[in-house]
């Protein structure tokens, strides 16, 4: 594993990202973070039953979510790209780790209410969403907060 | 510029900025706050824009989705703008004499003009979506990319 780390580290792309493109994928990457975070509270406050109730969940969802994808996509290019610069150094970075471990929660917070809370979204669509729905929701919102806390806090400890 | 940096320097030497500036993980909780609010203004100024262009919520009249979401613009640029005069007043070394911070507030005052703008079209119940209309929603789009990048590259840009 840390000879594969210190290979990525070393390769002529790792290299160039670091001494010549890191600034401008980052802020590819921050534009990219920013939409993913933006669609995603508008979403979330609905399902939560804050915002947007004069919508039914799955429009707005339907309308939204295509874009968070896009920009998740494009994040994770970037983000990937900015790893490879000081691997070595990510993944000896508590944060960084924690921020790839709330990735993987908020992942899974998703996929659990795809599979079982959206089931009977006909019953709920138009109005006030379920308790299931809305811890889902403030579940969300809760891990991409500290999925943006994460990253800013890198920026100083890595 | 001189007067740029005597002034730099006086803020930095502030009490108050000198609190900011030596509480533990004070510059980077305002940083948070302040990413936080832009990418939610973001989304809300995507939803804007794609309205303008004639996709995204369609279904809610044009009138009304605008009421709600510059209202919510409006509410996080104020948290924003309070969030970043303490950036500026812990910081302002990194800031007040950076060509990227002056270029960041230029495309948010052009930003907040066309937005009003959009949000005036959007009141006239006769207002007809024109080209026009697209074409500055997606100059609004550009503009805030265009602040969220300015505002990273402060970071890497020499300051005068």
């Amino acid at each position: 594993m840390n000879s594969f780390i210190e290979w990525l580290q070393n390769t002529p792309l790792a290299v160039a990202v670091s001494e010549v493109w890191f600034p401008y994928l980052e802020s590819v990457h921050v534009i990219a973070l920013a939409m993913v975070f933006g669609t995603i509270v508008i979403v979330d406050t609905r399902l939560v039953g804050l915002t947007s109730l004069n919508l039914r969940f799955t429009y707005l969802s339907d309308r939204l979510l295509p874009w968070t994808w896009g920009a998740f996509i494009v994040a994770a290019i970037t983000g990937t790209a900015l790893f490879t610069s000081n691997a070595q150094g990510y993944m000896a970075n508590t944060e960084f780790i924690v921020k790839m471990f709330l990735l993987l929660l908020a992942g899974l917070n998703m996929l659990y209410f795809h599979k079982v809370t959206l089931r009977d979204v006909a019953s709920w669509d138009g109005g006030r969403p379920p308790q299931a729905a809305r811890v889902a929701g403030y579940a969300s919102l809760a891990i991409w907060v500290l999925v943006l806390v994460m990253g800013r806090w890198i920026g100083f400890t890595v | 510029m001189e007067q740029l940096h005597s002034f730099s320097t006086w803020l930095s030497e502030t009490g108050f900025s000198q609190i900011i500036q030596t509480t533990n993980n004070a510059i980077m909780f305002i940083q948070v706050i302040h990413i936080i609010c832009l990418s939610a203004l973001f989304g809300c100024a995507l939803i804007l824009a794609l309205r303008f262009m004639g996709r995204g919520i369609v279904s809610e009249p044009l009138q009304h989705l605008s009421a709600r979401v510059t209202s919510a613009i409006w509410t996080l640029l104020i948290v924003l703008v309070i969030s970043g005069l303490l950036l500026i007043t812990a910081e302002p070394g990194r800031t007040i004499t950076n060509p990227a911070f002056y270029f960041k507030m230029v495309c948010l005052v052009v930003v907040v003009g066309l937005t009003l703008w959009l949000a005036r079209a959007a009141r006239s119940e006769s207002t007809q979506l024109t080209p026009v209309h697209s074409a500055v929603a997606v100059c609004t789009m550009l503009l805030w990319s265009g602040i969220i990048v300015a505002g990273r590259l402060i970071a890497y840009i020499e300051s005068y």
